[in-house]
């Protein structure tokens, strides 16, 4: 019966650990645009010299 | 061959230009086509058909301002030795083939090394080598169709939205775990162990902490504003429920008799936030408070001690000399010192004729100046000249918030039907059994609280808008829709709204002219993509005379015409001077034309726009009226088309329709404004309704309520029935949110209010509203467009 102290504790540290990441990625502004990175994911990587062309979505702050 | 151009979409009149197996409508999209697929970007045309961007006949001297250190440094964001990097304003972006194109702009110039697309405020941020220059880039913007927009510097920060998304976040979580726990509750599993009773209840409670002081924080404070102004908004009744609920389930969990409500308190905010944040999900693209400084260049030149220098409009102070260009827009109140020039009024007074000009004549600002290069002398600086005085009076007067009327009408209601079903309740259970009073009426209040009416007026007004906007009609916010629905009369601005700023009706006079003449002409103006060029080809196609002719030595010089060599003849089309024609009519909108040995001049009027003729019939229900900054030219072609209760008025100034508008308004009348939202911004801004029209969605537009596309323009009428049909859904809503209230109080008034029963109920009308709200407005669309024909 115990176990179900523990079991609830650890399921909180997990959701906490969810909201966190959630917090986090707000902040770092990966949900401003909801529109381009759906259709970036959808462009081929062209299979030509000039690597520098492909962008892989990341955001610096 | 197709009937639309390969590169915009646009219908091709005429034959177009063929080129590489595929169609186009002139010279500027081919030659965008011709570079893209040059840079191995043809995929742009794969993803979105005719998505392309007709590109303006700019030339890089337009961006040479970029060059100054202290423009340049406003804009790039970071630059080393050999790198920088800037955020640039592109308004023209609207679909993924656009981000596809720009994300691999460094295939069309090496220099660039990388581009990002923000897609909701419509920026790119380009990483590129210092060798190429930011004048270099923003021209290479332009050829593609992408024209950065330098003007609009909006300072708003998007962090202060992110906010809603930290609250909704954490009431989720809170939501879902004290939910999770509190299932043998609902269950009655964990009744003799206390413990555990305990343990989770007091677990929910350090979680729900945050919720209310964080997550609940705007309901109070906007509660708390209302009451201190004696007024009543929705969110009284619902605060009352909050602190009703949570101190409740406080005490219940301190006294240890159980968790109290604390899921439904949680569930509730969860649900709140949610109707908030989908009403705020607005058109973070288009803006519609933009200023006067989006509209001026960002900088001119000045001539001082006989040397050209570029500054920026804000350094500019009275007694300069400024020298501007053919297209350039007139920063500043000033006395024009070159002998001639000719000034576009129409953005300012809606004239569409250009108006001449001699040395010592008072120029307005706004105007924009035609043809050869002028100097003029600066009176008043830029913000304090009349046009942004006029701007800045109006907006300062106007105040609507965007709270929903409709809501906080029922708010008082509720109330009072709260008070005196509580007040009943503890009465007659003072009777039956005195110590369950306090929990009775603290059942009733809890239950009374308005959440699911909180819902669907975001929902159903914030679906409407989706709606709205997918047809051509951006609103501001949702209020417009409910004052919309209370509109009496609706005032018409002509030029640029009722006709087209880039139609127009051509008349020919002078020699005449053979089949190959025409022919030849036809084929000259076909190489232009000026909109004057556009409406001769226009009017010659409807003649079947086709743009067929090649060109020899064409050549389109600015400002001044066009003019090459066909089947050996030269021909030239442009200003009277360039033609050599002596201009015998003044103040009037023409072009002249000289081939081989004959001359002649083009005449040209507006146009309505298409499908106009219908628009007026469709609008019976209100009074119709129509100003105009233009003369009487246009007022037979009106008089044919409106009704004859319509009350035409014309030599309109700004002030002027200000003044008709507010008139109206004294009368009681409730007025709806459609303008172009340039010459009668004022007029826009006062009224009860104030719609811009846009050829470009995407284009400046100071304070409005709305945006129409221009060619929406003529649905307005099924646009007004939309929103009254809202309405309709807003009041089944009501219904239903009514029928969870009197069962959750059917409940608390006999003391069966148990957790369970407040954790079902609270969700099952919340979804149900939402559903009701979403459906009904989805269906409604899809239904009356099948109607239509």
């Amino acid at each position: 019966m115990g176990m179900i102290y523990i079991m609830l504790t650890v399921s909180l540290m997990i959701a906490l650990f969810f909201l966190v990441s959630f917090f986090w990625a707000t902040k770092t502004g990966q949900f401003d645009d909801d529109f381009a990175p759906s259709v970036r994911i959808l462009f081929d990587d062209e299979t030509n010299n000039n690597s520098k062309t492909q962008t892989d979505g990341s955001t610096e702050i | 061959m197709s009937e639309a151009c390969y590169h915009c979409g646009d219908k091709i009149h005429g034959k177009g230009i063929h080129f590489d197996d595929k169609d186009f409508c002139c010279i500027g999209c081919k030659n965008v086509y011709q570079l893209l697929s040059n840079s191995a970007l043809g995929k742009f045309y794969q993803l979105e058909k005719g998505a392309g961007q007709k590109p303006q006949s700019g030339t890089l001297e337009k961006y040479a301002f970029l060059e100054v250190e202290k423009i340049r440094k406003k804009f790039v964001d970071f630059e080393d030795q050999d790198h920088a990097r800037v955020t640039l304003f592109l308004p023209q972006i609207h679909c993924s083939s656009c981000i596809y194109l720009l994300e691999n702009l460094s295939r069309i110039d090496k220099r660039i090394l990388s581009c990002q697309v923000n897609f909701a405020k419509r920026e790119a941020v380009i990483n590129f080598e210092t060798t190429l220059k930011l004048s270099e880039l923003a021209h290479l913007l332009d050829q593609i169709g992408y024209t950065p927009n330098f003007g609009d510097r909006k300072t708003s920060e998007q962090k202060k939205d992110r906010s809603m998304l930290y609250k909704l976040g954490f009431a989720g979580f809170a939501f879902g775990s004290i939910m999770l726990w509190s299932f043998p509750e609902y269950l009655g599993i964990e009744k003799d162990n206390p413990e555990f009773r305990s343990f989770t209840s007091y677990l929910s409670l350090i979680v729900s902490l945050p919720v209310f002081f964080y997550s609940a924080s705007d309901y109070f404070m906007s509660a708390y504003k209302a009451l201190k102004f004696k007024r009543l908004n929705l969110d009284v009744p619902i605060t009352i429920g909050i602190l009703a609920l949570y101190c409740q389930s406080l005490y219940s969990i301190f006294i240890n008799a159980g968790p109290g409500y604390m899921d439904s308190f949680a569930g509730f905010i969860f649900f709140l936030l949610i109707g908030k944040w989908f009403q705020s999900k607005t058109y973070i693209s288009l803006s519609f408070e933009r200023d006067y400084k989006a509209y001026f260049p960002v900088a001119v030149t000045r001539i001082v001690m006989d040397t050209e220098e570029i500054v920026e409009i804000e350094d500019i102070h009275i007694d300069d000399i400024l020298l501007m260009r053919n297209d350039e827009v007139i920063p500043c109140d000033s006395i024009l010192e070159s002998e001639h020039a000719r000034i576009d009024y129409s953005f300012v007074t809606g004239e569409s004729e250009h108006i001449s000009k001699k040395k010592g004549d008072f120029i307005y600002a706004g105007g924009k100046l035609i043809g050869q290069r002028s100097a003029l002398k600066v009176m008043k600086e830029s913000d304090r000249s009349h046009l942004t005085s006029l701007w800045n009076e109006v907006r300062s007067e106007k105040e609507k918030s965007s709270r929903s009327i409709y809501q906080d009408k029922m708010s008082v209601y509720f109330l009072a039907a709260l008070l005196i079903i509580a007040a009943a309740a503890s009465i007659v259970w003072f009777f039956i059994d005195s110590s369950r009073v306090m929990e009775i009426v603290v059942a009733v209040l809890i239950v009374a609280c308005p959440c699911a009416l909180a819902l669907s007026a975001p929902f159903t007004y914030g679906n409407t808008m989706r709606l709205l906007g997918r047809k051509g009609l951006y609103l501001k916010n949702t209020s417009v829709i409910e004052r919309i629905n209370t509109i009496t009369d609706i005032v018409f601005d002509k030029t640029g709204t009722l006709t087209s700023s880039s139609q127009y009706h051509v008349e020919y006079v002078g020699d005449e002219l053979n089949e190959d003449e025409k022919k030849a002409i036809c084929s000259l103006a076909n190489s232009s993509t000026h909109p004057l060029s556009r409406s001769i080809v226009n009017q010659f196609i409807e003649q079947q005379i086709s743009p067929s002719e090649s060109i020899d030595n064409f050549e389109e010089l600015t400002g001044k015409g066009l003019q090459g060599k066909i089947n050996g003849v030269r021909l030239q089309l442009g200003s009277s001077q360039f033609v050599g024609v002596h201009q015998t009519e003044k103040n009037e909108s023409t072009s002249h034309v000289r081939i081989g040995e004959k001359c002649g001049t083009f005449r040209f009027s507006s146009e309505l726009r298409n499908g106009i003729e219908n628009l007026p019939k469709s609008l019976d229900r209100y009074a119709l009226h129509i100003i105009s900054g233009d003369g009487e030219q246009d007022a037979a072609l009106l008089e044919s088309i409106f009704p004859k209760s319509t009350s035409i008025h014309f030599h309109q100034t700004p002030e002027d329709k200000l003044n008709y508008v507010k008139n109206l308004q004294a009368n009681d009348k409730k007025v709806l404004m459609i303008g172009d939202g340039l010459n009668d911004s004022g007029a826009l801004g006062i009224a009860d309704v104030g719609i811009a029209v846009s050829e470009e969605a995407f284009r400046f537009t100071p304070s409005s309520d709305a945006i129409i596309d221009a060619e929406a323009l003529t649905r307005l009428q099924p646009f007004l029935q939309t929103s009254a049909f809202s309405k309709n859904i807003l009041r089944i809503c009501l219904a239903f949110s009514l029928s969870y209230n009197i069962t959750g109080l059917s409940f608390a008034l006999t003391g069966m209010l148990t957790p369970l029963v407040a954790a079902v109920i609270m969700p099952v009308s919340s979804i149900t509203v939402v559903c009701i709200s979403t459906f009904g407005v989805l269906l409604y669309g899809r239904f009356s467009r099948r109607k239509k024909t």
